[in-house]
């Protein structure tokens, strides 16, 4: 290969580009560098301070802990330099004039958060507690409390001029400039949802030391330290909150601290200190092993050493763009289970191994109480009972679920195969709706494609929805469209051919212009009409998926009434077939039987089987009526049993249909008017005709497709009266032909094979 | 259905031979047949005998049986694979028409080619431009392979 100038200043570009990335640490320019720097000195100092303190001494010059409530109460416009004139360090008690709390909010997690147990015996709490729990958050007040000033470093800002080297220094507030930083912030609804996500974290990663991992937590029968999510917003879901916090579990006493951290609120440093909301004997102790835990994380994650500009970037974004948060949470206790119990189902729970566990009765987690404080924006929210399964309990009812819904799938496809075995000849398929096989295939491709996208979001469910995609799409892409392109490709004749001529049977009524028209379509062979209708189909599929995956992102409000719409739609699946048996036009079932018993052979059964009908409807309908009627489905959906009751009815409402359409025929509800009588195929020769076209003498005219003869009806010749006028077809141009002769033809073309002049349809 | 139309098309094959062409079952399919058809005279194929292969579809007559010249023949409508192109083999078929009427209508389009609709251009360009060539070329090849 030649590689001239251009080539080789590209390939130089691309390596520099390679090349100059930012590596390990993030750090692009002098500034950054320099940033970093500022932090690190920062957090040593902080850390420094931190481990030189007892339980009795106040923080000292700690990010966000330097001002208590009292401070701000005395004086508002003070500031948060240290050390502050008069202020006393060297104590510490649980009250505002120390903690950044107000008294209120203190004695209110004293009393209602985490209260004292009963000391005979004490309470059992689950040692895992990972999973997402769900519940309702109220709001208690967002004016009532004074704001603490929590400035941010100036080092944090991104430089002003390129030509910057050494950052800013010194602080700044968030609220100077308008429109406030708390306003902005502020909880303004009174009731709203809670999720809380809860991960364990009981080792780190060492970055430095090539992803080293090390259990640091020394006393896991005590202290767990997790993150927490929290993410509330309203019920419209038009303001959104969300927090990720470091959390300390406290196992003995089901205890949980959390707390937001950010440029502006180095909360690491305060859990020993707000664990201990009470005056009991033992908090010197629970202060001085939770700061064991605390040096133990700070030791092993190499905290210091390992920031990069990312971490500085992240707290930066939550310092400008959220309130900091304080959470007390109390859990719920197991009490029901003995320690031994309680380490057996978390042992089985992490490494399943057919312990007796019996895990399907495992209680859902459960946080009893729990109280929200931001002290940067005055707002304080309480919630209860914000319950949700362990995590791995979850996985497997979810797994339970996609395995059932495979098994679903399966059926279907039997269904399908039962189906398109009844219906084997073109012109039974042509009784078919195209567009209720359609919205059926419509939404099991979109399942595939959704289980697909599914399965590369949560690795952990790979497997079983990868299976469930894969079953839906064998069933959507390979059965169903198959059985669509059949369906396509008898129909084809009607393409040009309107609908009233199709209900009338006729088109004597059209000029002629239309009538060439669709004696000249040609039908396409089968390769062609897959490759339009798997066109379509991916289409389609595409759309709908792109569709329903953003209106996860819509506004509730908005979503619900698209969810609840497309539920709908897609459910109105047997209405075209009932317009499609409209339009063929059945005969009632009694005289159905009654030229069956004659036997006479036509293709006017019901083209789909009862079978086909019933067990379709019930695989779509179930999954629909577990998601609305359960209020704990998987799929964390809301209940709506009256929805689910309209759909059913709805549903049965189509099937009853069909059923009188077997019945009493399919065109019952349609009045004799619209369907005036059409050209009539079956009717008795004349002596004239019977010369013209056929032999006198046994009075037959040969049928030019299975040429062979077709005894007739001659109107004057009275032996022939026992012959049977729906077993011959006389066309408008004159030809006989034997019934089953000219229905099959009719189903590939509208065309008199003898002379190729157009055919009222059938 | 197919079974019982094809038996009754050879058996009136037997009964009624047309004049320049013949056609039957190879072996034991009924639904495989060879046919041949003799050289129009007042055409340069004239003295030549045309084998063609038939394939019925199991839908027969409903779609229209497969036929094919197994002889090499040099003509606008036919291409080397020996593939006719005709309009009542594709989509003007109708169940009507049977193998006797196809190898007819077959023998008139080798008097009558349809350079209008070719499936070899190459050759349906000279027959529009230089007749005699053609007739020369179609006569040569007739001689070499169909005599």
């Amino acid at each position: 290969m030649e590689i001239d100038g251009n080539t080789l200043i590209f390939i130089i570009i691309v390596l520099f580009l390679f090349f100059s990335s930012p590596g390990g640490d993030g750090v692009s320019s002098q500034y950054e560098f320099n940033q970093l720097q500022e932090l690190r000195t920062q957090w040593n100092v902080e850390y420094k301070s931190f481990q030189g303190m007892n339980y009795n001494e106040n923080f000292q010059n700690i990010t966000g802990l330097k001002l208590a409530y009292q401070d701000i109460i005395d004086d508002e416009s003070v500031n948060a330099t240290y050390p502050l004139p008069s202020k006393d360090y060297s104590h510490w008690s649980q009250d505002q004039k120390y903690a950044i709390l107000p008294d209120e909010v203190i004695s209110q997690v004293k009393n209602n958060v985490w209260t004292q147990e009963n000391a005979d015996k004490p309470d059992l709490f689950p040692p895992n507690i990972t999973g997402t729990l769900r519940g309702h958050i109220e709001l208690v007040s967002n004016d009532k409390y004074s704001k603490l000033p929590m400035p941010i470093q100036r080092f944090y800002d991104p430089p002003s001029e390129f030509s910057d080297v050494s950052p800013h220094l010194g602080d700044r507030y968030l609220g100077d400039e308008w429109p406030p930083f708390s306003e902005l912030h502020n909880v303004t609804f009174d009731n709203g949802e809670l999720s809380v996500q809860v991960s364990h974290v009981d080792r780190v990663y060492d970055r430095l030391k090539g992803n080293q991992q090390t259990y640091f937590n020394s006393q896991t029968d005590r202290w767990k330290f997790l993150n927490l999510r929290l993410d509330f917003s309203d019920k419209t879901e038009h303001e959104k909150h969300s927090l990720l916090t470091d959390a300390v579990y406290d196992v003995q006493h089901g205890r949980i601290l959390a707390m937001t951290q950010s440029a502006k609120f180095h909360s690491l440093f305060a859990f020993p200190h707000y664990m201990n909301l009470e005056n009991a004997i033992e908090s010197e102790d629970t202060f001085n092993s939770l700061k064991k835990l605390i040096n133990e994380y700070w030791n092993a994650s190499n905290f210091v050493d390992t920031l990069t500009m990312n971490d500085l970037q992240d707290w930066y974004d939550s310092a400008v763009y959220k309130c900091e948060y304080v959470a007390f949470i109390q859990l719920e206790p197991w009490n029901e289970y003995t320690p031994d119990q309680l380490k057996m189902i978390d042992d089985e729970l992490n490494w399943p191994l057919g312990r007796p566990a019996n895990l399907s009765s495992v209680p859902l987690i459960n946080l009893q109480s729990g109280l929200l404080y931001s002290p940067d924006c005055g707002i304080q929210l309480k919630f209860n009972n914000i319950k949700g399964k362990r995590y791995e309990i979850q996985m497997r009812s979810i797994r339970a679920h996609l395995l059932f819904g495979i098994g679903l799938f399966v059926t279907q496809i039997y269904l399908l195969l039962c189906q398109m075995h009844h219906t084997n000849t073109p012109s039974s398929v042509s009784k078919l709706s195209f567009y209720s096989l359609s919205m059926i295939n419509l939404v099991d491709g979109s399942l595939a494609t959704l289980y697909f996208i599914a399965a590369s979001i949560l690795p952990e469910l790979y497997l079983p929805l990868v299976i469930s995609s894969f079953a839906c799409f064998i069933l959507a892409s390979i059965f169903e469209t198959r059985y669509l392109i059949l369906v396509y490709a008898s129909q084809f004749n009607e393409r040009n051919v309107g609908l009233l001529t199709l209900l009338r049977r006729s088109n004597n009524d059209n000029n002629d212009g239309t009538n060439t028209e669709a004696a000249n379509t040609v039908i396409p062979d089968e390769a062609s009409i897959s490759g339009t209708l798997y066109g379509r189909f991916f289409f389609m599929l595409i759309s709908f998926t792109l569709l329903t995956l953003s209106s996860t992102s819509w506004p509730r409000k908005i979503r619900m009434i698209f969810e609840y719409v497309t539920i709908f739609v897609l459910n109105s699946y047997w209405l075209p077939q009932i317009f499609r048996n409209a339009i063929k036009g059945t005969l009632p079932r009694r005289s159905r039987l009654r030229s069956e018993a004659l036997g006479i052979q036509r293709q006017n059964k019901m083209p789909l089987l009862w079978k086909f009908i019933i067990g379709t409807t019930i695989i779509r309908t179930l999954p629909v009526v577990y998601v609305f009627t359960y209020s704990s489905n998987v799929f964390r959906h809301h209940k709506d049993v009256r929805f689910v009751v309209v759909l059913c009815l709805y549903l049965l409402f189509q099937i009853a249909v069909l059923y009188s359409q077997d019945i009493l025929g399919s065109r019952w509800f349609l009045p004799k008017l619209a369907i005036p009588e059409g050209y009539s195929y079956h009717k008795p020769m004349s002596a004239q005709e019977l010369m013209e076209h056929g032999s006198s003498v046994d009075h037959t005219v040969d049928c030019a497709i299975c040429m062979s003869e077709v005894p007739v009806y001659v109107e004057d010749v009275p032996e022939t009266h026992k012959v049977d006028l729906q077993t011959y077809m006389t066309t408008p141009c004159g030809h006989v032909f034997h019934t089953q002769c000219l229905e099959n033809w009719m189903s590939y073309k509208l065309q008199c094979p003898v002379c190729r002049s157009p055919l009222p349809p059938l | 259905m197919s079974l019982k139309r094809i038996t009754k098309e050879l058996n009136d094959l037997g009964r009624d031979p047309p004049t320049s062409c013949s056609a039957g079952p190879v072996g034991d399919d009924i639904y495989h047949w060879q046919a041949s058809i003799m050289g129009p005279p007042d055409s340069p194929y004239a003295g030549g005998v045309f084998f063609l292969s038939i394939h019925f579809p199991t839908d027969y007559p409903f779609k229209p049986p497969k036929i094919a010249f197994t002889t090499k023949i040099y003509h606008p409508n036919i291409n080397a694979n020996g593939n006719i192109c005709l309009d009542i083999l594709k989509d003007q078929w109708s169940p009507a028409l049977t193998i006797s009427k196809v190898l007819l209508s077959i023998c008139s389009l080798l008097t009558d080619a349809n350079p209008d609709d070719p499936l070899v251009p190459e050759i349906a360009h000279i027959y529009k431009t230089d007749r005699a060539k053609y007739e020369a070329t179609a006569r040569e090849w007739t001689k070499k392979y169909a005599v």
